[in-house]
């Protein structure tokens, strides 16, 4: 087994060591992370963290925009860890996940992956 | 027609009208989206004027877990089995959007502090029918059929989910979706023959949060579905375009005969209207427009977006909620081709005209409504959604959500807040929760349906 270690920096920095194989909801909650979510399988956004450091695998997300992954969000209940990784969980890592959608539009490119367009570069 | 009867609810509308007064009201309240780790609960509030306890909450039934997004709830039985002595109006079916479970609550046996009688766990839902997402409850004679706004994973169109009254899974009760793009509210008007349904989005879509590109991406719906209600199948789409934007809670005449109905469009801020011509074809037209208003920070005018409407059991006035203005209005529909503004009150939103109402900060807007089925009080809340909520209304997480009452004048029209029903879900136990759907034990003006 791979072992990844998560680091939870709004939780005083605690550290964990997680199967690199199994969602991060599952692995943190199992050593008494508590952690929102609702649906379990990546589409209702729930669940959502900050990535501050390291890589993720979250392909089987689909409940975040492009703005959102620019940001730094991370859907832990399908998420992999693909290196060492440091969080800010809960809804205090949130502060730019949720946004007025009439005042601070998307551009093209930050919709969701099935409907952006690539950015011009 | 009912001498056999000691069933559930009512002979008639007009029946229902003089049933005795509602006593207690139960109410949805939740801590998913919030921050809270805590279940999301059903409340008990007194609504008894002469109880020592009137306007609070006396108790609360957490669910077993946390994450469920509790939102729209219904009864087992309504007054659709009234002929049937062997079935009674004793438990909530209350499912979690999110997680797809289904509570079943035992508000018969104390109706002052519901307990939760059996769980359908979301996984044995998703396993059995490929369907998640549960939102509108209808009981149909002794059964129960659920709208599903997604498949197993999230995708629309979903169908919807058949239970018989031992909740037990039976299945899907659609034959087919047909051409069905999404799934949200519906009700059925028996002697029809016909449903109607409409559409918000696939859970994927809205779970996450609203945003106004994918409207124009048709991942919004914007038509409603007639069906063949006994062969369970969709038979006849309006699409209602621009006029129609998210078209979602479903409203026939409480009348068995009429075939009118209405629907209101969140985000186009229109009343839809249908009917059966002389004919014998179903025709719609928009028959109410709110406009959008000015806003000082805004670019651009703010929309109502209709979350809600409602219809008084002897089908005079419809109700509508703009959560985003903050307003409620009432209409006399009694021609239904041109309803009449007759009321109208404010409490929250986002124009800033009621920022409190009796002495309670009013953070999101009117939003769910339940009516007395003697028409003479509506029961307001102001939470959408847990993540709709903070994007319109991020104050929400301190502030909790609010219940309010309306006084309706049902002579001539005219709505006036009540000064002394306030509860304020900001001063709750485990922190501010916010609060969706009512029900009361005696049925309600969303919960019957006369076959
Ligand atoms: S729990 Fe729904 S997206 Fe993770």
């Amino acid at each position: 087994m791979t072992t990844r270690t998560i680091t939870i920096a709004n939780r005083g920095n605690a550290t964990y060591a997680v199967d690199a194989k199994k969602p991060l909801l599952d692995s943190l909650r199992d050593q008494g992370v508590d952690l929102p979510y609702g649906c379990k399988y990546g589409g209702c956004i729930t669940c959502a963290a900050k990535l501050i450091e390291g890589e993720v695998n979250q392909k089987a997300q689909v409940a975040l925009n492009n703005r959102q992954i620019n940001d730094g969000y991370v859907i832990l209940c399908v998420a992999r860890p693909l290196s060492d990784c440091t969080f800010d969980i809960g809804v205090e890592s949130h502060d730019r996940l949720y946004r007025n959608p009439f005042l601070d539009p998307l551009e093209p490119h930050e919709l969701k992956a099935d409907i952006a367009t690539t950015k011009d570069q | 027609m009912s001498e056999t009867c000691c069933g559930p609810g009512y002979a008639s509308p007009a029946e229902a009208m003089k049933a005795p007064r509602e006593k207690v009201l139960y109410t949805i309240a939740i801590y998913t989206g919030t921050g809270i780790q805590k279940p999301d609960y059903l409340c008990t509030i007194d609504a008894d004027p002469d109880s020592p306890t009137y306007s609070q909450v006396i108790s609360r039934l957490e669910m077993p877990g946390i994450g469920d997004e509790l939102h729209h709830m219904g009864w087992n039985a309504c007054s659709s089995c009234h002929d049937d002595a062997s079935m009674e109006r004793k438990y909530l079916i209350v499912p979690g959007v999110r997680s797809t479970n289904l509570h079943i609550v035992d508000c018969g046996t104390d109706p002052r502090n519901p307990k939760l009688h059996k769980v359908i766990d979301g996984a044995e839902i998703k396993a059995k029918t490929n369907l998640s997402a549960p939102h509108t409850v209808h009981c149909l004679g002794s059964d129960i059929i659920i709208s599903m706004l997604g498949d197993a994973k999230g995708n629309a169109p979903g169908g919807y989910l058949h239970l018989n009254k031992d909740f037990e899974i039976v299945g899907r009760w659609e034959e087919s979706m047909g051409d069905i793009k999404f799934g949200y509210d519906f009700w059925y008007q028996p002697r029809h023959n016909v449903m109607v349904s409409s559409e918000w989005a696939a859970p994927n879509t809205f779970m996450p949060g609203f945003d106004l590109e994918e409207v124009g991406h048709l991942k919004y719906g914007r038509e409603i579905h007639l069906w063949d209600f006994e062969k369970k199948e969709p038979k006849q789409t309006f699409y209602l375009g621009e006029d129609g934007l998210i078209p979602l809670e479903v409203r026939f005449h409480h009348d068995p005969d009429s075939s009118h109905g209405f629907v209101g469009a969140a985000l186009s801020a229109n009343i839809i209207h249908w009917w059966k011509d002389a004919a014998g074809e179903w025709q719609w037209e928009k028959i109410i427009d709110v406009e959008n208003e000015p806003h000082p920070e805004w670019p651009i005018p703010v929309p109502g977006v209709i979350s809600v409407i409602l219809l008084s059991m002897d089908d005079r006035f419809l109700y509508l909620c703009n959560w985003l203005h903050g307003d409620i209005r009432q209409y006399d529909i009694s021609d239904p081709h041109r309803p009449v503004l007759t009321g109208q009150v404010w409490m929250g939103g986002l124009l800033g005209k009621a920022p409190e109402v009796n002495g309670v900060k009013v953070t999101g807007g009117p939003q769910m409504i339940q009516l007395s089925l003697d028409g003479k009080r509506l029961y307001v809340t102001t939470s959408l959604f847990s993540t709709w909520d903070n994007q319109f209304y991020p104050e929400i997480r301190t502030n909790g959500g609010c219940m309010l009452m309306v006084n309706c004048d049902t002579d001539n029209g005219g709505m006036e807040i009540d000064p002394d029903f306030v509860v304020d879900f900001g001063r709750e136990p485990n922190g501010p929760s916010r609060c969706h759907e009512t029900r009361y034990p005696g049925g309600d003006c969303t919960s019957d349906i006369w076959i």
